[in-house]
């Protein structure tokens, strides 16, 4: 059996009564990029630090490349990690930050330099070296940050939200620039998070927190499309949440209706809710289709959103969000009577 | 609505004439009569007889032999205080009552302090006793009347001068650079004297500044724990202002005093900041 590059077992930990991990369990493999996301408070950040040394877990265990490092003081692991406000040390020129790496290490001044120009030429800052960290930008300082990280070549570098600070449009372009970097230096990046388009543009597999607690694991695509708790389906994209219940012939009953269960869903017991995104709903103006599982709704408003446009219709009880990519039918107006429909084999049930 | 010329005029005005009025009239006042005689013309002689008199040099070496060694002293001792407080007491009651402690000295008046120490120093004093029941020393340490006495009661009185100002600079170092540095690798002691110190500097210079001007223009600390024996510049002073009452030679050895002593923060702070560079 081969060791995984990072190995957490059971770590909890807790701020006097508050629980900020409980019982986190996660593997990081060479080379990948884990996003760990969720919202503010979930502890993603807790996790991040208790794997950097800043905090010593309660309970559990940290393994880096198999060697326990649970207790190990923060500058004796093997790691790196851009810090969210960067850290950058104020008195010391940039070349001076990188080569600060290098020089913990033992490196001569001229090598440690030596590698602090390679580590800028990487971020695309060479020409900056002599210059102060107030006198750069905020995209600057954080290429600068990163290149403080990884001139050491760590096998696993810590990022605890690195680009929140940067506008959107910076923000995009430097997303893809590190996902690049990341491959090209083969480091596993463990990313905290809590933007979920960056962390599903970015990452190999996505860490869905909440409440101290691992929710789901799995690749963005996988995540968004079989959400394993109502809380991943909720906190992913949009998604339409209908609660349903199996009749006794097997049958599932949904507030849009019933219809046959899907053979690919294994029978679950209790309550269950049915998860609809709503580019899987399909409005039908002119009333039911062949092949979809529909039920009568009433426009209750249209929003456009640029690209496309979202309609909420009320089905029941419940509104239900359709996503229309192409020409709106004219007759959709607040107040229309339509209908709505679903592929039976879209409907993803989770246990409520 | 504008604030008229008039208000402008006073809202500017009331702080110059209050700062003209208590600082630098006064100082004029002094400079004015250094350099006149007593039937007012204008006169070096007050000066030539300071320099060239080597009472006066012996005198001024004390002094700034007393405000040198006080100030290392504050340092050495105020620095680790002041990182103590800031940085490893993490219950914030027991932080405040130490700052609390440190600074309620200083609403009581110096004379009371100092002659608090008489007592202490003294040759059946406190300091003296506890010294002699250890078997640290075998008979009395003349305290009173020394330069280690007069050194002892002025770090007393100008340590919360440093620990505060030095404590504001280590609070204003973001923990997360101290983290920065260890997660490069950095040991402890060394995050501490790459980052911590180094950013913590002008906090220390300014203590630095200010317990060396306090040291060296003390008058009631050094008179009362003199014991007579010792003359720093600040009694000469006095002894011109109160006992001799000649105003004009007084003001030139407060000129004298002042212009030596800004000299020597101006080159302390040169070679400051030729080092931080």
């Amino acid at each position: 059996m081969t060791t995984s590059l990072l190995e957490i077992a059971k770590l909890s930990k807790r701020f006097g009564g508050q629980t900020a991990l409980s019982d986190v369990d996660l593997k990081v493999e060479q080379g990948e990029f884990i996003a760990l996301l969720g919202p503010s408070g979930c502890g993603k950040t807790t996790l991040l630090r208790c794997i950097a040394g800043f905090l010593t877990p309660d309970n559990g265990s940290i393994q880096i490349a198999g060697d326990d490092v649970t207790r190990l003081p923060p500058y004796l692991r093997p790691l790196n990690t851009v810090f969210q406000n960067y850290a950058l040390f104020p008195h010391m020129s940039v070349a001076d930050n990188v080569a600060y790496g290098p020089r913990r290490k033992g490196a001569t001044k001229k090598e440690a330099l030596l590698r602090a120009a390679e580590a800028l030429d990487l971020v695309g800052l060479s020409g900056f070296a002599d210059r102060f960290p107030r006198q750069l930008s905020g995209g600057q300082q954080q290429r600068v940050a990163l290149a403080r990280a990884i001139v050491n070549r760590p096998k696993l570098l810590l990022l605890d939200e690195p680009l929140s600070a940067l506008d959107l449009k910076l923000r995009k372009r430097v997303q893809i620039e590190l996902k690049h970097l990341q491959e090209k230096l083969g480091i596993a990046f463990v990313f905290v998070t809590h933007d979920q388009e960056e962390a599903l543009t970015m990452a190999d597999r996505v860490v869905v927190m909440s409440g101290g607690r691992i929710e789901q694991v799995g690749r963005g695509e996988e995540i968004y499309r079989a959400p394993a708790t109502r809380f991943v389906a909720d906190f992913i994209g949009d998604a339409n949440l209908l609660p349903c219940s199996i009749l006794p012939d097997g049958s599932l009953m949904t507030d849009v209706g019933s219809l046959r269960i899907n053979p690919k869903i294994p029978p679950k017991s209790g309550a269950l809710v049915a998860v609809l995104r709503p580019e899987q709903v399909s409005l039908l103006p002119d009333g039911p289709m062949e092949g979809l599982s529909t039920a009568p709704a009433v426009v209750e408003d249209v929003i456009h959103v640029g690209s496309h446009v979202i309609v909420n219709v009320r089905v029941g009880d419940v509104v239900i969000a359709s996503r229309v990519s192409g020409p709106l039918p004219a007759r959709v107006v607040a107040g229309a009577r339509v209908h709505v429909g679903f592929r039976p084999d879209d409907l993803h049930l989770i246990a409520d | 609505m504008t604030p008229s010329a008039r208000t402008i005029g006073m809202l500017i005005g009331i702080p110059v004439l209050f700062f003209l009025a208590f600082f630098l009239f006064p100082m004029v006042v002094v400079a004015v009569a250094s350099i006149t005689d007593p039937n007012g013309g204008l006169t070096v002689a007050n000066y030539t007889r300071i320099l060239l008199d080597q009472y006066h040099w012996d005198v001024l070496w004390v002094t700034f032999r007393i405000g040198a060694l006080t100030t290392i002293a504050c340092v050495l001792i105020g620095y680790p205080l002041a990182w103590y407080l800031v940085r490893i007491v993490a219950w914030a009651p027991w932080r405040r009552a130490c700052i609390i402690l440190l600074i309620v000295p200083l609403f009581t008046s110096n004379i009371v302090r100092s002659f608090g120490w008489m007592v202490l120093l003294g040759r059946n004093g406190l300091v003296n006793d506890t010294l002699q029941a250890l078997g640290l020393i075998e008979r009395p340490v003349r305290f009173l009347g020394s330069e280690l006495g007069i050194v002892i009661g002025l770090v007393y009185i100008l340590l919360p001068f440093i620990v505060l100002a030095v404590g504001n600079a280590v609070a204003d170092v973001d923990p997360s650079l101290e983290q920065a540095s260890a997660d490069l690798g950095a040991h402890p002691s060394t995050s501490f004297w790459t980052v911590t110190f180094p950013l913590s500097l002008p906090g220390l210079m300014a203590g630095t500044v200010m317990v060396f001007m306090l040291a060296v223009s003390a008058y009631v600390t050094p008179a009362l724990l003199s014991g007579g024996r010792i003359t720093v510049f600040s009694m000469l002073i006095f002894q011109q202002y109160s006992t001799v009452f000649d105003f004009h030679y007084g003001g030139a050895l407060s000129i004298t005093m002042l212009v030596l002593t800004l000299i020597l923060v101006a080159v302390a702070g040169r070679i400051g900041a030729a080092k931080g560079a």
